[in-house]
């Protein structure tokens, strides 16, 4: 149950840059990807999971600059979400090997996945309303400089809010 | 309990930090939304400290089992807290057969739930400390993971399988006690020996009626002493060959128990002596309790390697009676116990050398081939020599080849020994 959970993840995360836009380049980095996620869930070493991750990310970003100015919240949120249940579940996969694993485990796995992509799609639209309204607040040449100090910013709080987190 | 960042914790933030990365590069929002779950999974891990609140129960269905035997294994886990992910793995000895069941879990628990598990061990020979779980308690996203040991220290001892025995090595000498041997000297028992003439003491039941009758004069049957012996059994722990659990060192373990269980059903006293790396013994004595002592002994011994040139002399005199028969138990692979066996015969000792086939364990881990067999064959006629070399010394030498029973190699012991041992 668990590795078809992930099996579906790294189809979806093949599947959505090929949609946006259907050019050999992104098929190839797709396919790489797809090994990468196999040999990930036939091994159960985490670094081929990490990398596919990152390759279908990459993938992602190409089609998305291939194909065009049109904005998929729904389609990034979903492309998000298959990226947490591919990392996730190839992580369950190696917990649950030799193991004896208890039924309420994939149940409440189930549950919270699916609580946390309503709750996931529910943010991703919020954010997106405010960043339109922010917009037309933050000059045009400064966008790109404050994007990447944001991003910075997220990335580095997250570090080093999970680094000196002890119970 | 300290909680750490996961490896998956790493992966998310190593892929959502790629993604935005992506998308300050191609100026495309889309790469951020698809961060937001990684991102969000973070900070929820980032915020919730507090460590799961649960106990750990351990419990073994026997303590004391015989090898082979089936030892079930039940952990019991009762959450305070909710507890979304919790991996249970129990630290088995290394050689330890898992039978049925897993020692490993997978549970998710609510606040108050209780869940458990049972697994099957089947022992091998030894004294095996279980009751270690090393549970490892996730957040709902495995971001943040919190680890314990709890040891619940428990001791199961695997007993060696011992086989009835009939036909053992009679001792030539025997001891004062009361015992299951016929004497040659004459005194209380109930083997009729010889008949004398009446004489005053002499009680009135053991007037032999038929011939008082037939000689005109009274006359008393005199009957053999019975008495017990002591028996010293020697293990050789210097070496073994084959395969775990059916390995020389394992058969001999259980030869040497099977043969303390005969000769204490015989109401003698039996002594162990461990002769190896490491020299372990057990003063002789007899009962039920004296099998507990000598098995305890017998599951712990294990081949210790050593150079070191071991000596008898070490051993204490009282665990080496004289006129005890000695059974050594051994492949006869090191010439160390060889030396140590024909110095016990110099010495006195009644030898009896009991010879655990290496040639047909060996054979049996060997593919068949001509060559192995070829080998087999020239390593039993070297053998062979090498035991006639014993019996020149006057050893009794017993092979036994461990597809067939121990029985019958004992059944196949000299002449010897069948007549009725002299007093001691």
């Amino acid at each position: 149950m668990i590795r078809v959970a992930a099996v579906a993840a790294a189809l979806v995360l093949f599947v959505l840059p090929q949609i946006t836009a259907p050019i050999p380049v992104v098929l190839a980095a797709g396919v790489i990807g797809l090994v990468l996620a196999a040999t990930g869930m036939a091994t159960l070493w985490r670094w081929p999971g990490t990398a596919a991750a990152c390759i279908f990310v990459t993938d992602y970003a190409l089609a998305l600059w291939v194909g065009g100015p049109s904005v998929g919240v729904v389609e990034a949120a979903g492309f998000g979400l298959a990226l947490l249940v591919l990392l996730q579940s190839l992580e369950l996969a190696r917990c649950a090997r030799h193991a004896t694993v208890d039924a309420g485990v994939v149940r409440s796995l189930i549950v919270g996945w699916t609580g946390f992509a309503a709750a996931t799609m529910a943010i991703a639209m919020l954010i997106m309303a405010l960043a339109r309204g922010m917009a037309a607040a933050i000059p045009f040449a400064a966008a790109p400089l404050v994007a990447a100090a944001c991003a910075l910013g997220v990335v580095l709080a997250l570090a080093v809010a999970l680094s000196t987190a002890r119970a | 309990m300290t909680g750490r960042v996961t490896p998956l914790g790493v992966s998310l933030l190593t892929v959502a930090a790629w993604a935005v990365s992506l998308a300050v590069l191609s100026a495309r929002p889309e790469l951020f939304v698809a961060a937001l779950p990684l991102v969000l999974v973070l900070g929820m891990a980032a915020l919730k400290r507090s460590a799961p609140d649960y106990s750990v129960v351990h419990q073994v269905s026997a303590a004391r089992v015989i090898e082979g035997e089936s030892v079930w294994v039940t952990v019991t886990v009762t959450a305070r807290s909710a507890v979304p992910l919790m991996e249970l793995v129990e630290v088995l000895p290394r050689d330890d057969g898992l039978g049925s069941g897993r020692s490993r879990a997978l549970v998710a628990l609510r606040a108050g739930q209780t869940t458990s598990y049972r697994y099957e061990v089947r022992g091998v020979r030894g004294a095996h400390d279980v009751g270690t779980v090393v549970v490892r308690a996730r957040d709902r996203w495995g971001v943040r993971a919190w680890e314990r040991r709890h040891v619940d220290r428990k001791v199961v001892r695997v007993y060696p399988r011992i086989a009835p025995l009939r036909s053992l090595p009679r001792p030539l000498h025997t001891q004062t006690s009361v015992g299951d041997y016929v004497s040659a000297a004459l005194g209380e028992g109930i083997e009729p020996g010889d008949v004398r003439q009446f004489a005053p003491g002499d009680r009135l039941r053991q007037v032999n009626w038929r011939v008082s009758l037939r000689l005109g004069t009274l006359y008393v049957t005199q009957h053999h002493r019975e008495r017990n012996a002591d028996v010293v059994l020697m293990l050789d722990t210097l070496t073994e060959v084959g395969l775990a659990r059916e390995s020389t060192l394992d058969l001999g373990v259980r030869a040497a128990a099977s043969l303390a269980a005969a000769y204490l059903a015989r109401k003698d006293r039996v002594g162990l002596i461990t002769y190896g790396g490491t020299i372990d013994s057990v003063k002789p004595a007899a009962g039920q309790i004296q099998y507990e002592r000598l098995a305890d002994t017998l599951l712990r011994a294990s081949v210790v390697f050593t150079y070191v040139s071991k000596d008898l002399a070490f051993v204490p005199p009282s665990v080496l009676p004289s006129h005890a028969l000695v059974v050594a138990v051994t492949p006869l692979l090191d010439p160390r116990f060889t030396k140590a066996t024909l110095d016990l015969a110099a010495r006195g000792f009644d030898v009896v050398v009991i010879v655990v086939s290496p040639v047909d364990v060996t054979r049996s881990v060997l593919r068949g081939s001509l060559a192995d067999e070829l080998a087999c064959r020239l390593w039993a006629l070297e053998r062979r020599a090498r035991l006639d070399e014993f019996r020149r010394h006057g050893i009794v030498v017993l092979e036994w080849h461990p597809a067939d029973s121990l029985e019958l190699a004992l059944a196949g012991q000299g002449r010897r020994r069948a007549r009725p041992v002299a007093a001691g």
